[in-house]
């Protein structure tokens, strides 16, 4: 199957999405047993291994922007077949108001679970330590509310806005001619934009999940967004990106093994709060690149109706936005165990599939709660 | 007399659908000024919250100029009235309009600055003071769209408009006057006080009076052009 | 079709406006197609197509945003009829109006006036300020869209050759009001430009039928209102010798009715 059909395209991307989301689960479940992570993730484990932060790195410079091309690509796709009025109703029923209802709940129900592991964990992590401290002072002043996993939701509407800005004010005419050039363009000039935007955080980059936009969120989530939106009108593009792939693959497996190499001497500290420019052109490098080869991959191999992904892409919402509370409990709950990490790893990401499906199966396939988070 | 609603809310949306391009910079400059705020710094915060206010002003002023001193200046006000409206539908529809393009990013950016004082480390004091600041901009909003809509000179609406706006500046000078208002802005405690009180009715109720006089005044013309 | 001419400044949009009920008149009272203006104008411009010459659409949008806003106020806008105009007017739908050309910004409004169906076509100088060719070309249009159509119009202009060409009957404003307002072949049939031979007698230019008399030497030019086959007669009684009575131009008849009626 060499060149499929622009409709036939969409269950790549459909699945693709559903894929991208799920990946949310593992990667955060798996952080717990990253030594990187040590210092800043509440459920971080007793143990850790290298072999995990080999693996999420990767994940995470891969999961978020080829999630935001996909949204880009399908707002323009909603756009065209049924206009600007309608992308905008669609952005209020399924994001403005699942991001209301859910977010008091999923940063009650965080709080919940972490305060009981801050009082009861025998082996706690350097954060929920500092969260018993805090407890326990007497004038504790307020923390600043955060949007958690929930920050996707938050820039989604965000640059829902800044598209609708960019198609009122008609700026966008110069975007069909850099689709129009040889991809080689976008696929090294890209990464020349982003770096100042992950040159200006962490390495890895952390996510944006305070209650104001950042500079460099906007700018990085917003170019995978504005890709896919204007690969959506020149869908030939990724094909012509196609023979690129080896080199993209050898270049982002070279790349890859740089930046494991630098995040190793120098990881991230509270002294270290911003990547170096080379590290940040490396990040800039393999997000856009591993996005691509994704795309490629996906369009290759998931381009054909599956009854399997195709449940799993209607569950992949719900599952995300419900994942993390229910993950956090259960790995605080893990905490104190012995058991090795990979099975520790493996009954945290099942049972929380496990529960997220089967709360996805009960209370929304089949109830008015699918108009929004189906 | 009966108002012809359907061509009321036909005027609205035209309104909204030419207001469009400014409201899309404004928004774009709102992203920006948030952004800055975001950015947790003393001189970002600085910029951030000016920003702000020369977005909230020149949406104030773009939400007049376009409805009412553009279709004016550009003679599209003939073609409006050209359709089945009586001068009250159209007063109706341009008061409307105009509260609700002005209203939406004023509503946002009120709630987005009060959101950003209760939730942030900034000290809850600056929650009365903002109200303030944005009650001001509502009575100079009022009264610029009362002028707009009842004088046919161009430069008044003009300069009714600047000059309002501007004297945002000794406003604020006036508030630091009063110390029971000046004081309590560091202070991170949301305390009403009288003198708050008194400013800040005082601004609304002049704002909605003029308003409905301008509207009374409107229904009661037989015809205008 | 009545053709409404003036000199500027005659009160022709004037009338118009309060015809539209968007200007109230100081006394008297206006009823058009049965409606009192201006208590009843909601209901009298959904009968009415107004477009006058200062009347302009929105620059940054386009015809069709335009089409859209006026079918959704008049419920009998007729597509087909609109496309069929747009095609003959040669415009592009979905071009800014910022961009056209004042022919072209001219034909839109029309366009929009008449896709309505209105009952009455109220048209100020529809063709002041257009070049010689887009003139023709909106006028031609307009005959050709008017031969069509079962409705009245009036329309406004100070050139008198754009109403002898689209015009049945033709109606005189001067300063406010009417001065002369009949078919267009009445007014040919009826105005002459009698040249004669004598001495200019006095008290001529009062007989009601004269509109203006002077001399040049032994000419004598007599311009007639109400021409009839007895006045040569009657001049002869006063010394004058018709030497030959011309029909007139309808330029020519509204100059010398304007200038009666300021002698007057």
């Amino acid at each position: 199957m060499d060149a499929p059909a622009p409709a036939e395209r969409l269950h790549a991307m459909d699945h693709l999405r559903a894929l991208a989301m799920l990946a949310g689960v593992l990667f955060h479940a798996a952080l717990a047993y990253s030594p990187v992570m040590r210092g800043f993730f509440p459920t971080a484990d007793r143990q850790t291994s290298g072999w995990v932060d080999a693996v999420v790195w990767g994940l995470h410079l891969v999961r978020m922007p080829l999630f935001f091309f996909l949204a880009g690509f399908f707002a323009a796709w909603v756009i065209e077949r049924r206009g600007g009025t309608a992308l905008a109703r669609q952005r209020v029923r399924r994001i403005l108001v699942p991001f209301v209802v859910a977010w008091p709940l999923v940063e009650g129900s965080l709080a919940a679970s972490t305060r009981w592991a801050a009082l009861n964990v025998e082996h706690p992590s350097a954060l929920l330590v500092a969260a018993r401290e805090w407890m326990q002072r007497p004038d504790r002043p307020p923390l600043p509310p955060t949007t958690a996993h929930l920050w996707f939701l938050y820039y989604l509407l965000l640059l829902g806005v800044l598209h609708w800005a960019v198609r009122a004010l008609e700026w966008g005419r110069g975007g069909p001619w850099l689709t129009s050039r040889s991809p080689q363009w976008l696929l090294l000039g890209l990464p020349l934009l982003l770096t100042p935007a992950l040159a200006s955080v962490s390495a890895p980059h952390p996510a944006p999940e305070g209650l104001l936009p950042q500079f460099w969120a906007i700018g990085f989530y917003g170019a995978f967004y504005a890709l896919g939106a204007l690969v959506h009108a020149r869908r030939d593009w990724l094909e012509r990106a196609r023979p690129l792939a080896p080199w993209l693959t050898a270049g982002s497996a070279t790349l890859y093994a740089v930046f494991l190499t630098g995040l190793a001497a120098a990881p991230p500290s509270a002294g270290n709060t911003t990547a170096s420019w080379g590290l940040a052109a490396v990040e800039a490098c393999l997000s856009v690149w591993l996005t691509v080869l994704c795309l490629l991959v996906g369009l290759r191999l998931l381009n054909r109706p599956s009854p399997g992904l195709r449940y799993l892409s209607q569950a992949a919402y719900w599952t995300y936005l419900v994942h993390l509370p229910l993950l956090f409990a259960l790995q605080y709950a893990l905490m104190d165990r012995g058991w090795p990490w990979p099975l520790k790893l493996a009954l945290a990401v099942g049972a929380t599939l496990v529960g997220s499906l089967l709360t996805y199966q009960l209370l929304v396939r089949h109830t008015p709660l699918r108009r929004f988070v189906g | 007399m009966r108002l012809n609603t359907a061509v009321i809310r036909l005027l609205i949306a035209k309104d909204w659908q030419l207001f469009q391009k400014p409201l899309a910079v404004c928004v774009l400059a709102g992203v920006v000024a948030l952004c800055f705020l975001g950015l947790a710094e003393p001189w970002a915060f600085y910029v951030g919250s000016l920003l702000l206010l020369i977005v909230l002003i020149s949406s104030a002023c773009f939400s007049i100029s376009t409805s009412l001193v553009v279709e004016r200046k550009e003679h599209t006000l003939a073609f409006v009235m050209s359709l089945p409206v009586s001068p009250l539908d159209f007063t109706v529809s341009k008061l409307i309009g105009s509260l609700l393009t002005f209203g939406v990013p004023f509503g946002l950016m009120l709630g987005g600055a009060l959101a950003l004082v209760l939730y942030t480390p900034l000290p809850d004091g600056l929650f009365v003071y903002t109200l303030l600041i944005f009650g001001w901009l509502l009575f100079a909003y009022a009264v610029s769209l009362a002028v707009a809509m009842s004088v046919e000179s161009e430069g008044w609406a003009t300069f009714v408009m600047i000059g309002s706006m501007v004297l945002i500046n000794p406003y604020i000078m006036g508030l630091s006057q009063v110390p029971v208002i000046a004081d309590r802005i560091s202070v991170d405690a949301l305390v009403w006080t009288a003198p708050a009180v008194g400013i800040l009715t005082t601004l609304v109720v002049l704002a909605l009076v003029v308003l409905g006089v301008t509207t009374w005044h409107h229904a009661r013309k037989p015809a205008f052009y | 079709m009545m053709g409404l001419v003036g000199v500027n400044g005659a009160g022709k949009t004037t009338l118009l406006r309060l015809l539209t009920g968007i200007a109230a008149p100081d006394t008297g009272e206006v009823t058009v197609l049965g409606h009192r203006l201006p208590d009843d104008q909601v209901a009298a411009k959904r009968d009415i197509g107004f477009a006058s010459e200062d009347m302009r659409l929105y620059r940054g949008q386009s015809l069709r945003w335009h089409m859209d806003l006026i079918r959704g106020v008049y419920p009998g806008w007729d597509e087909a009829y609109a496309g069929e105009l747009r095609r003959r007017f040669d415009l592009r739908v979905d071009q800014r109006l910022g961009g056209y050309s004042h022919g072209q910004r001219v034909k839109a409004l029309l366009l929009l006036c008449l896709a309505r169906r209105p009952r009455l076509l109220l048209l100020d100088e529809p063709t002041t300020g257009l070049d010689p060719v887009a003139r023709v070309e909106v006028l031609e249009a307009l005959a050709d869209v008017l031969q069509e159509e079962s409705r009245s119009v009036l329309f406004s202009s100070h050139n008198t050759h754009d109403v002898e060409r689209l015009a049945d009957t033709i109606t005189f404003l001067h300063q406010g009001r009417l001065i002369a307002s009949a078919d267009k072949h009445d007014f040919v049939d009826r105005w002459r430009r009698v040249l004669c031979h004598g001495v200019l007698p006095g008290g001529l230019e009062s007989w009601p039928e004269i509109a203006r008399a002077r001399a040049n030497g032994s000419l004598v030019e007599i311009k007639a209102r109400a021409w009839s086959e007895d006045l040569p007669a009657r001049l002869a009684a006063q010394g004058l010798q018709v030497q030959r009575a011309d029909p007139m131009t309808l330029e020519d008849i509204f100059i010398t009715a304007v200038r009666s009626e300021a002698v007057a």
